[in-house]
């Protein structure tokens, strides 16, 4: 069973996800963290298959957090889960290591398929997200 | 006690309604993804308490509020922001709303502003109620002339149309929405500009957004 742990400073967003998984029992949700610090720590101890990330975060960013469970556990995928639209932004996350990006703006599915996808290997990038500046996100690290 | 949770994200209705799952005898009997819909329902269903996000599309949680307490005084509303705003903390009062709290706090604040609502008591964190009395010690400092104040208060429908202009619709997806002719609903839109001395559509969105009448 693959196991997700979940880093984001809002518990509302943290029980939503842990909401979310709890009716898709083939996810176990096998921690969470609150800033980027704690999230690499975790990462480290429980080696999870994926973690699900928020970008804005006190303390160290997603981003940053997501460039060394990158290099730390390249086996591990990150998925971000955020607020930010821009293709800016989602350019930074694929050249951090992120496998996916899922807006906080997403329908509750949209997150169950991103999951799925970078399990098996894809990468993910929300519908809502401008088509062609995804496309160049992947491309660029590819 | 029965809870009506609106927010137009999924995620973030389903981590209120696990934080409220935690107390037994509290059901959320029903979830709204935009103000509008929280208002119908809100008025079929009649809740104790509707936990709702001041941005949501459509109509924001501002002016649900205000029609929702219009409609059924006795159901206590709690408003959930990103960002505390000096500007909206006597608004968001004077629409009879009894709970101010941000969503970064939402683990330690929910349940225990739920919990004064239901015994239809206010709940403020200390720093809601410094700005709230802020507001009070120095009522509209920015316009010494309290008659203008009122004279150019926008109307509860002025504010919807607001929020309507300011999510791209034009006069006529305007007039078609709330059921009004063009050409009120031009007249509606002259009198906002005029009020607000706005001059573009520009500075109505940039007016919403400041004023977390949409989101940015």
């Amino acid at each position: 069973m693959p196991r997700v742990l979940i880093v984001d400073d809002h518990a509302v967003i943290r029980r939503g996800v842990q909401g979310i998984l709890s009716t898709y029992p083939e996810w176990d949700l096998c921690g969470e963290a609150d800033n980027g610090q704690d999230a690499i720590r975790l990462a480290g101890e429980l080696a999870p298959e994926v973690v699900i990330m928020d970008v804005s975060m006190p303390g160290m960013n997603g981003l940053e957090a997501t460039r060394i469970i990158h290099d730390v556990l390249p086996e591990t995928k990150v998925l971000l889960l955020t607020l930010h639209s821009s293709s800016e932004f989602v350019r930074s996350a694929f050249r951090a290591g992120a496998r996916g990006y899922v807006l906080k703006s997403d329908a509750e599915n949209e997150l169950v398929r991103a999951l799925n996808v970078v399990i098996g290997e894809g990468t993910y990038v929300s519908p809502a997200i401008d088509a062609r500046a995804a496309k160049e996100s992947i491309f660029y690290n590819n | 006690m029965r809870i009506l949770v609106a927010d137009d994200h999924d995620i973030i209705r389903r981590g209120l309604k696990e934080l409220l799952a935690s107390r037994a005898g509290w059901e959320v009997c029903a979830e709204a993804k935009t103000g509008r819909e929280a208002v119908t329902l809100a008025e079929q269903l009649r809740p104790d308490v509707v936990v709702m996000d001041i941005s949501m599309p459509d109509l924001n949680g501002l002016e649900a509020a205000r029609k929702i307490r219009k409609s059924l005084p006795k159901t206590e509303i709690l408003i959930l922001t990103l960002h505390f705003s000096d500007q909206l903390v006597r608004e968001i009062v004077e629409a009879g709303v009894r709970a101010y709290i941000m969503k970064s706090d939402a683990d330690r604040d929910l349940v225990a502003a739920v919990e004064a609502l239901g015994n239809h008591r206010p709940f403020f964190t200390a720093r809601a109620a410094d700005m709230l009395l802020d507001g009070f010690v120095r009522p509209h400092a920015a316009s010494p002339d309290p008659d203008a104040v009122i004279r150019n208060r926008l109307t509860s429908r002025e504010r919807e149309i607001v929020q309507l202009l300011a999510e791209g619709k034009s006069s006529k997806e305007v007039a078609v929405s709330l059921g009004i002719s063009v050409k009120t609903a031009e007249t509606h839109r002259a009198n906002i500009m005029r009020k607000l001395e706005l001059h573009s559509v520009s500075e109505l969105v940039r007016y919403a957004v400041r004023n977390q009448i949409i989101e940015a």
